[in-house]
Order: structure tokens, then C-alpha cells, then sequence
């Protein structure tokens, strides 16, 4: 089993000219758990997640892994993993080949890039060259390659663009695996929050290079509570009381509970003789919050609402 | 460091472009050990020798020119290699996982360096096969010495450094002019057109003539392998001056390409 090593990023800065892709960005990754590192696109994650693998230089700030800059690992590939882009294939040499080429700079076996092959499901595409492989097996092409060295922490930059809804399942449950069997510290960044809200413990979000919000997931998603619709709000809202579930009238005629037990809620309402007409619960909600949180941020489009960004520096 | 090499050997061996490039190299060989076998055996030629610009040569040039014959051709093969080598890399984004993988990033360009001399050896070997097999035969057939002296063989070895010189120019262009097709054009049209016309420019003056055209890579590339002399006014550096100019024409592309990559962002 392996132990997960401990991510950390402090006063991080880019700037490409005058524009400053990351800013002043702290935050940590912990060892053992899966972080959702997420943001509008331009945000700034791509960057970060390069300047941490050592790929670009930092104007200041450091990035390390356990302590140490990526550049200064002996054998790099078997303490971090990355899948930084789906594109990173010759077209030319097979899916199999491009791992032989890494497994050759670390002395791993053929072996265990067959191994990989099956794990990641693309064994019968292996030995086609890469340039007819669809954006899925370039995703789960580079996941093995970023499993090659059995790391201890694996970065993956939006690793759920291009896969299919099953795909999307497939990998969920993958990097559950990673996580909760072998004990890997995963950093896995998305501009999409529904790609990865049902994997990840904590959550990172940036926007504009800076940081927005840092903390577990049940911390964003805490006091979201449960929407509820029936015929009579105020019988229904005096039956939860029964229960001990504190309810507040939402603007639209619905009533917000207090808790995340849908089940509870659904309950009351049965044996009180009203018909549910909506149940969801809002917790599921960090949709509306990461939306927020995000607005008006994306500076590549060029408009910028919110003030926060001078001038156009997108052009950069 | 051997890791590094293996993974760069690798990498050529798995894409289509290294047995395309063997074949092209053996006939190459092959080919031109013919026609300069046959060329320059003919009588008109031995007998008018001299006069006109047309190559002359002791036996001894006579059968280096023969071997290395398909050596205009190959040089520019190698330098095709250098550029692809890491064209490629910039073109198809894999130079993130080559600095993943080897993060000290001078480690894997020197990787990359040797991988080449070797790649460029191998090919020079295979070229030779062809040409000495071939130009043996026309030689003979001819009623020429096929091997006249045993500087033939240290022509031979040195027309494998030749090749892996131009690898190494290849490299340093394919890094300066990272886009690979321009780099292509750019270094083939250099070495083919623009310096032997420079080099014609050059020799009209003879400062240019005596001390600049002798250094110029394709002229450096003649004198190393001791070929015919297309003109017997040229001004020639022995083997080793000329392998010492060839060799820093390609430090002069190469260090600085690999500096620069080095300390490049890559993104």
C-alpha cells in the first residue's frame, strides 16, 4: 500500500508580461485524499499544475511534494503521476509504445505496462498507433502513464474531458479505488463542477489565477438542507417541527428543511397524508455556489463585470 | 543517463520514420557508390583530369568519394533526424512527458545527443554496407584499386562522425526553428543552395577563398572524408582541422538550442 505524500503550494505567481496567469496562490493538497482543484477555463489550474510537475517556471512562490520541488526527484515518475494533456501523443507509435518510452527513462518492466493497459481498460487499442485513438483512450492512455511508477500522488488535468457519461463512471470509480484502496493523494482539476463534485473530499477553487475558496466538501456543501413541494406548506412544515426538522418558507411557495435526509422529509410527508411534489436536496447544490463564486471571472472572454481585472489581459 | 538514451532510442524505433530513413540511407549508399564508381573510373574524365571543374582525385580520393558517395545525401538524412527528433517532441506536445519523465532537463538533451551519434552511426553504418559492397565491385569491375590505401578505412570512420555531426546542426535547428517543417526547408536549403552558393560568393576573394570557404559545413564535410576536389584552386583543412569546424558548427546550433530548452516554460 502506498502512502500518499502531501501537495504544497505557497505564494505560487505567474506572470507571462503583464499578465499574471497565477496570483499569490496558497493552498495545500492532503495526503490520502482526492481534491477536486476547480475553476472557470483560463482560470489559471492548467499553469499551476505545470509549474508544480516543474514544466513552467514560477515568477515566485514555490511548489512542492513532500518538500521537495518536482525537479529535484531522483526518479520522478514513481513518487508523482500526471496526465497533463490528452493530446501528448505521437500519432504515430502505439498507446503501448509511448508507456515503453517512459517506462524505459525509469527502468519499469513491459510488464507492468501491460499491466496498466488492463487496468485502464484499452488493452485491444494498445498496439494501433495513437492517431485513431478517440479522446477517451487518449484520457485513459494517459492515466496509465501517469500510474506507470506506482506515484504516490497523481495530478490529473481534467481528466474527464472527452469521456462519454460511461467513461465518466468508470473513471469516478477509478480514482475512488486510487484513493481509498492504495491510499494515493490525487489532485484531479476540472472547469466542471458535476464532473468531479460526486469523487472529491476537499475542494480548491480559483478563479482569475487567485484563490476563492479552500475546504472539504461536506464543509461546501453543509447547511444546503432539503427543498421540499406539497399542497399544504404550513401542515407540513408543522409535521418536520414534530420531527424536530427546523424549516424555513423558500421564495417560491417550497419549503426549506433543515437536513440532508431526504428519506426523513419524504416520510413526514407521507404520514401527515401530503403529496410530495418536488424533493431535492440542496446540497447538491454547489453547482449555484460554484457558479457564483466563478462569476464574471473569466477573464478570456474579455469582459469583466465584476472589477476584478484591468484591461486585456486575456490577449496574453 | 543510459536511461535516458534507451527511452530516446525508443522513441526513434517505434515510429515509422527510422526504417523509411534506413532505406533511404542503404540506397543512397548503394546508388551513388554506383554512379560515382562509374563517373569517375570513366577515361575521358581520368585522362582530362584537372581542368573545367571536373572532380579530380588520386586513386585514394577516387575510392572515397565512391564510399562515401551517398554521404551528400545521408548528411542531410541525419540532419533530418536531429530536426525530427525534437520537431516532433514541440509539434505532438510530448516533450511534457519526455521532462516528466527526466525533469533535469540538460540530462535529457544530453540524452538525446547521444542517442543521436549512435542512431547517426548505425545509419552510417548501414549506408557503408551499401556503398563499399557496391563501389568494391564497380571498382573493380572498373579495373580500379577498390582499396588503394588504409586511409579508406579511416575515411569510412570518419564519414560516421560527419553523420552525427549533422544530426547534432539538425538538433540545434530543429530547437531554434521550432517549427519543424520550417526547419526542414530552412536547414536542407542551407546546406544544399544557399551555401554552396555562398561558398562560389565566398571564394571569389582569396581571403574568402583561403580562409572562410574551407570552414563552411559542407566544405568541412568534403574535407573530413577526403573526396575528390571539385576545383583544384580549393583550399582544403586536413581531416581533423575540418572535423574540429564541422564539429563547431554543431556546438554552434546545438548548445545554444539545448540552453534554450533548458531553461524554456513548457507549455
Amino acid at each position: 500500500m502506498t502512502t500518499g505524500a502531501r501537495v504544497e503550494i505557497a505564494g505560487l505567481t505567474k506572470r507571462f508580461g503583464a499578465f499574471v496567469a497565477v496570483d499569490d496562490l496558497t493552498f495545500t493538497v492532503e495526503p490520502g485524499r482526492i481534491t477536486g482543484f476547480l475553476g472557470p477555463n483560463g482560470a489559471g489550474k492548467t499553469t499551476t499544475l505545470r509549474m508544480l510537475l516543474g514544466l513552467i517556471h514560477p515568477t515566485s512562490g514555490t511548489a512542492t511534494i513532500d518538500g521537495a520541488a518536482y525537479a529535484a526527484l531522483a526518479s520522478p515518475l514513481r513518487v508523482v503521476g500526471a496526465a497533463l494533456e490528452a493530446t501528448d501523443f505521437h500519432p504515430g507509435r502505439s498507446g503501448r509504445d509511448h508507456l515503453r518510452v517512459l517506462a524505459a527513462t525509469h527502468d519499469v518492466p513491459d510488464s507492468r505496462v501491460d499491466e496498466l493497459l488492463q487496468l485502464t481498460g484499452i488493452p485491444a487499442f494498445a498496439r494501433r498507433r495513437a492517431g485513431a485513438y478517440s479522446m477517451g483512450m487518449r484520457q485513459r492512455l494517459a492515466l496509465a502513464a501517469a500510474l506507470l511508477g506506482d506515484p504516490q500522488v497523481l495530478i490529473l488535468d481534467e481528466p474527464a474531458n472527452g469521456l462519454d457519461p460511461e467513461g465518466i463512471r468508470w473513471l469516478r470509480g477509478f480514482l475512488r479505488y486510487l484513493s481509498a484502496e492504495q491510499g494515493k493523494t490525487i489532485l484531479v482539476s476540472s472547469h466542471l463542477l458535476q464532473e468531479v463534485e460526486q469523487t472529491v473530499d476537499d475542494v480548491v477553487i480559483i478563479a482569475n489565477g487567485k484563490l476563492v475558496k479552500q475546504g472539504t466538501m461536506a464543509q461546501m456543501q453543509g447547511g444546503g438542507g432539503t427543498l421540499v413541494r406539497t399542497s399544504d406548506v404550513d401542515r407540513l412544515a408543522a409535521a418536520l417541527g414534530e420531527r424536530g426538522i427546523d424549516t424555513v418558507p423558500d421564495d417560491h411557495g417550497g419549503l426549506l428543511a433543515q437536513t440532508d435526509d431526504l428519506r426523513a422529509v419524504g416520510e413526514v410527508a407521507y404520514a401527515a397524508g401530503l403529496p410530495v411534489w418536488e424533493l431535492t436536496s440542496k446540497a447538491a447544490d454547489l453547482e449555484a455556489f460554484f457558479l457564483d463564486v466563478t462569476a464574471g471571472g473569466n477573464r478570456n472572454l474579455g469582459g469583466t463585470p465584476g472589477g476584478r481585472v484591468t484591461g486585456q489581459e486575456g490577449a496574453a | 543517463m543510459r536511461a535516458a538514451v534507451r527511452a530516446e532510442l525508443l522513441k526513434l524505433f517505434t515510429t515509422r520514420l527510422w526504417w523509411g530513413m534506413a532505406i533511404a540511407v542503404f540506397v543512397a549508399g548503394a546508388g551513388f557508390a554506383l554512379l560515382f564508381g562509374i563517373l569517375l573510373t570513366s577515361d575521358t574524365l581520368a585522362e582530362q583530369a584537372g581542368p573545367g571543374g571536373i572532380p579530380t582525385g588520386d586513386s585514394v580520393q577516387i575510392a572515397n568519394s565512391v564510399y562515401t558517395g551517398g554521404l551528400s545525401v545521408g548528411y542531410l538524412l541525419m540532419l533530418t533526424i536531429g530536426v525530427m527528433q525534437i520537431g516532433m517532441e514541440y509539434r505532438h506536445k510530448t516533450i511534457t512527458s519526455t521532462f516528466l519523465a527526466i525533469p533535469r532537463r540538460a540530462r535529457a538533451m544530453v540524452g538525446k545527443v547521444v542517442a543521436l551519434l549512435v542512431v547517426a552511426a548505425g545509419y552510417g553504418l548501414l549506408s557503408l554496407v551499401g556503398s563499399v559492397s557496391v563501389g568494391a565491385i564497380v571498382l573493380r569491375l572498373r579495373g580500379a584499386e577498390a582499396f588503394p590505401s588504409t586511409e579508406i578505412v579511416r575515411t569510412l570512420a570518419l564519414s560516421l562522425l560527419v553523420l552525427g555531426l549533422w544530426a547534432l546542426i539538425g538538433l540545434g535547428l530543429g530547437i531554434l526553428i521550432p517549427n519543424q517543417v520550417a526547419a526542414l526547408l530552412i536547414g536542407i536549403g542551407t546546406a544544399w543552395i544557399v551555401e554552396p552558393l555562398l561558398g562560389l560568393a565566398i571564394k571569389a576573394t582569396d581571403v574568402g577563398r583561403e580562409h572562410i570557404a574551407p570552414y563552411l559545413p559542407t566544405e568541412a564535410t568534403n574535407a573530413i572524408i577526403n573526396a575528390v576536389q571539385s576545383s583544384p584552386d580549393d583550399v582544403r583543412l586536413s581531416w581533423w582541422a575540418a572535423a574540429f569546424a564541422l564539429g563547431g558548427w554543431a556546438a554552434l546550433l546545438a548548445v545554444p538550442g539545448i540552453w534554450r530548452t533548458v531553461r524554456q516554460d513548457v507549455s
